[in-house]
């Protein structure tokens, strides 16, 4: 059968360095075809090349066996490719159902035909999301249905999803499996890029593992395993590093102080009255799915967001009632999130590592010359953190937007904890990261509650929470419904827990 | 004129003081039936201050002291009124506090050794007593206002008219170390000279130096009253805990005017209280709600009376605890010992002394 995408030999080149060097690869109709890689592997240069985004420096795209060359990607969504970005292409300032029907537009609209009928398409997805929403008040997973939901209305040939299920809850991954399979059956082709290996595993035909640029195997989904792709990732095995043997070996840290204690906490209608502790030494992971509320309630205790104004419940730390304003002032009390959203809220994607991380130490006033900025002291920081958290990156002049996402996470974090934390909050620390990276940060989170350190880890991601966590809290509509310890915990009893 | 008006503040907002939180149980303290789940121990009326006489347990229960003879409980003395606190020395004395006939020193067959310490009215709410050596001994009074049957009265007048005691027993001597503590209800000498007082008012633990000075607040913000403390075998201690805080019972705690109504005009037994035992009668103030179904009490229902032991090490962190939830039987945990490889606690509220292997 004739594939229907196919490249030959392509090499992509940014300003003389090689993204893609020789890569071949081919995508056959109907079929599912996972591309898989560590950061910076090339995967969404090779999709972006397919997408119409870049052109290709070397070799040839020949798509329905014609060579082609997009130079923009509404040329290659006219040839039926459409790719679903990482990052949301939405218009924030219009509704659901005006992003749905952007670049198909009628030459008279009527607004209500318009919603009515982009509402019979969502639910056609099963997707919940309302048409008349705005973008912009969309949470990251809403925004993320209504890009796929884009590009099934773009009745594409082949389509692109670039780590599609980062931000859907279990349910709405359900869904998004079922969407694809119903896709492939219509005859609709389709790479899925995701750092999660169990989907790649289960929903595709063949895999494909690029490494630094390079095509390393193409091969059916049922002649690999976990080992066998995280091998071809990283050239070494990682799986017993990362969840499983590892996990199941662990011995529970004992509790330390209770450092944290949360009591009836309320803010609206997103954290309702909810109740836990946090001790020293140990790493409390939170499961729950997304609206459960987690990320509001660790905003709430770092001062990012404000408790209700009245009977907003109380936060004790180290059996002091606290009620922050302003991050600074829970900083200052040692308190530090690390954010979901690192893109957004974690860095300052134009400066330096070393302004970055700098930047944060300003912040909780431990320079050491007070209002002096010291260059000498900036750089001497960014080297003690880059080389403790294992930061590759050409120098710490190097823009953190440069960076892979495993680096910038760990620029982040090492933005947290130049402010020498008692208590640090993660939020999905692992969220776009690569195998690889994710085996040093989950070392890195180890080392802190090793050290003394009271650690709290959000996770979506089971094993992340399974393999990290001392005792888990499980978060539901608002509130923390469930404790267990690790030795009772399985992820079927956390799951029951989270949307029962 | 501040003070006055961030009270009022709080109280309208429903921050700080006025905010009313109770901690989770949680950690360590997570809800299991440990307790209620043991094997069936001794039916006893009210037993009470467990203490090791020679590594093997006594109790009080009413006016009567109790050891095991055999397998089964065996009373061998009996006082003249009801035994509030109760200690043994390692030279074999033991020390005794009534309610209304002070405290009293008796040898290990419960015959009078030294009858020179007794002052009704002074010891009528003694609540713990521990020997800092075979001459010394220390004594919680709980409050100087009221008895110890009046303790729910106590905390809902919001009292702190709590005293530690020091007694010399050769001279009779006794000296106040401390004052206005919030119902010291439980008392240990630990092994450099200081004290450890468990507040129960004020829902924590203390260290006191051997001339009473505040050293540390060892643990605080307790979910329930603390009572008795006694030394684990893994070094650390069990604290009982004696009664739940309910979110319920705090509110009420917030409202002089509607406390003092209350304790006008309702019977003792049906106060917004904490209890040893409560779910006895449809007149208490209502604590199942909906949480009743099919005649079964859910273990997570508010309630007045809580079954709680708490081991915590060295360090005062707690480690295990052991648990008989709302519609069990085993509440009002006063006092545990452990001896020989198993754990002793008196269930005040449900009227038994359960064993449980550790």
């Amino acid at each position: 059968m004739r594939p229907i995408v196919e490249m030959k030999n392509v090499t992509k080149e940014f300003h003389g360095v090689a993204a893609l060097r020789d890569v071949s690869f081919d995508l056959a109709p109907g079929e599912v075809h996972a591309l898989l890689g560590e950061n910076g592997a090339g995967k969404s240069t090779l999709t972006k090349i397919m997408a119409g985004v870049y052109e290709v420096t070397a070799g040839q795209l020949v798509i329905d066996g014609e060579p082609q060359s997009f130079k923009t990607p509404a040329e290659a969504l006219q040839k039926g490719i459409a790719m679903v970005f990482q990052e949301t292409s939405l218009v924030p300032s219009l509704t659901v159902a005006q992003n749905l029907y952007l670049g198909n537009e009628k030459f008279l609209n009527r607004l209500r035909g318009i919603y009515i009928s982009a509402q019979q398409f969502l639910q056609s997805l099963n997707f919940g999301v309302d048409p008349t929403m705005f973008v912009s008040q969309l949470g990251a997973a809403q925004k993320q249905m209504v890009e796929i939901a884009r590009a099934v209305h773009h009745k594409a040939k082949v389509i692109i999803f670039d780590e599609p299920t980062a931000t859907l809850t279990p349910e709405e991954k359900h869904h998004f499996f079922a969407l694809i399979r119903r896709l492939k059956k219509d005859g609709v082709s389709i790479i899925f890029i995701s750092h999660a290996l169990e989907e790649a595993l289960a929903i595709s035909d063949r895999i494909t593992v690029l490494r630094d640029g390079q095509h390393v195997i193409t091969d059916l989904a049922k002649n690999f395993d976990r080992d066998k792709i995280i091998n071809a990732m990283v050239g070494r095995a990682l799986s017993g590093e990362l969840y499983g043997k590892a996990a199941q070996k662990r011995i529970p840290r004992p509790y330390g102080q209770k450092i944290l204690s949360v009591q009836n906490l309320s803010m609206g209608r997103m954290v309702r009255n909810t109740s836990f502790s946090v001790y020293s030494g140990q790493i409390t992971g939170i499961f729950g799915l997304i609206g459960s509320g987690r990320t509001e309630t660790a905003k709430i205790i770092s001062g990012v967001v404000k408790r209700d104004f009245f009977h907003g419940g109380e936060v004790k730390l180290e059996g002091r009632s606290v009620r922050y304003r302003v991050p600074r002032k829970a900083v200052k009390d040692g308190i530090v999130y690390v954010t979901e959203d690192r893109k957004i809220e974690g860095f300052f994607e134009t400066k330096s590592i070393a302004e970055n991380i700098y930047l944060n130490l300003l912040s909780a006033d431990l320079n050491k010359n007070g209002v002096i900025v010291s260059y000498s002291e900036m750089i001497a920081l960014a080297k003690e953190w880059t080389g403790k958290l294992n930061v590759r990156a050409i120098n710490s002049d190097a823009r953190v937007v440069e960076l892979s996402g495993g680096n910038q996470q760990k620029v982040v974090i090492a933005r947290a904890l130049v402010q020498k934390p008692k208590l640090i909050i993660f939020d999905e620390p692992t969220r776009g990261v690569d195998v690889g990276a994710i085996a040093e940060l989950h070392q890195v989170i180890n080392s802190l509650a090793d050290a003394g350190l009271a650690v709290v880890v959000i996770s979506s991601y089971l094993p992340e929470i399974m393999n990290l966590a001392d005792r888990v809290l499980v978060s539901r509509q608002g509130r923390v419904v469930e404790e267990f310890a690790m030795e009772e915990a399985t992820e079927e009893k956390i799951m029951y827990a989270a949307v029962h | 004129m501040t003070i006055a008006m961030g009270g009022w503040l709080e109280r309208f907002l429903g921050r700080g003081a006025a905010s009313v939180t109770v901690p989770p149980l949680d950690g360590a303290l997570k809800p299991n039936s440990l307790l209620e789940e043991a094997q069936p121990g001794f039916t006893v009326a009210a037993p009470d201050n467990l203490a090791l006489l020679g590594g093997a347990p006594v109790w009080s229960s009413g006016a009567q002291l109790l050891k095991l003879a055999g397998d089964k409980p065996s009373p061998f003395a009996t006082l003249q009124s009801d035994v509030t606190a109760l200690a043994c020395s390692d030279a074999g004395l033991i020390a005794v506090a009534c309610e209304k006939h002070g405290i009293a020193v008796l040898d290990h067959d419960g015959k009078p050794a030294i009858t020179a310490l007794r002052d009704g009215g002074k010891y009528a709410c003694a609540t713990a007593l521990a020997f800092a050596n075979n001459d010394t001994l220390l004594v919680c009074i709980g409050s100087t206002d009221n008895p110890l049957s009046a303790w729910q009265r106590d905390l809902l007048e919001q009292h702190r008219a709590g005293q530690l005691l020091r007694i010399d027993l050769k001279s009779g001597e006794v000296r106040q170390l401390a004052n206005k503590l919030a119902f010291p209800n439980g008392v240990l000498a630990d092994k450099d000279g200081s004290i450890i007082v468990s507040e129960s008012w004020a829902t924590r633990l203390i260290r006191l130096g051997p001339d009473g000075r505040m050293r540390a607040q060892l643990i605080e913000d307790l979910p329930g009253y603390p009572a008795r403390l006694a030394r684990a075998a893994r070094g650390g201690y069990w604290l009982t805990v004696f009664a739940p805080r309910s979110p319920l019972i705090e509110f009420v705690l917030r409202e002089p005017k509607y406390r003092r109504a209350m304790m006008a005009e309702v019977a003792p037994e049906n106060w917004i209280a904490p209890a040893l035992q409560s779910g006895l009668s449809f007149h208490e103030p209502m604590q199942g709600g909906a949480l009743k179904q099919m005649g079964i009490l859910k273990p997570w229902a508010p309630t007045r009376s809580y079954g709680l032991v708490v081991e915590v090490n060295e360090n005062f962190v707690p480690v295990r605890s052991l648990h008989s939830r709302a519609g069990g039987r085993r509440h009002g945990i006063t006092s545990a010992v452990e001896s020989g490889g198993r754990l002793w606690l008196t269930s005040k509220g449900g009227d038994e002394v359960v064993t449980i292997n550790l």
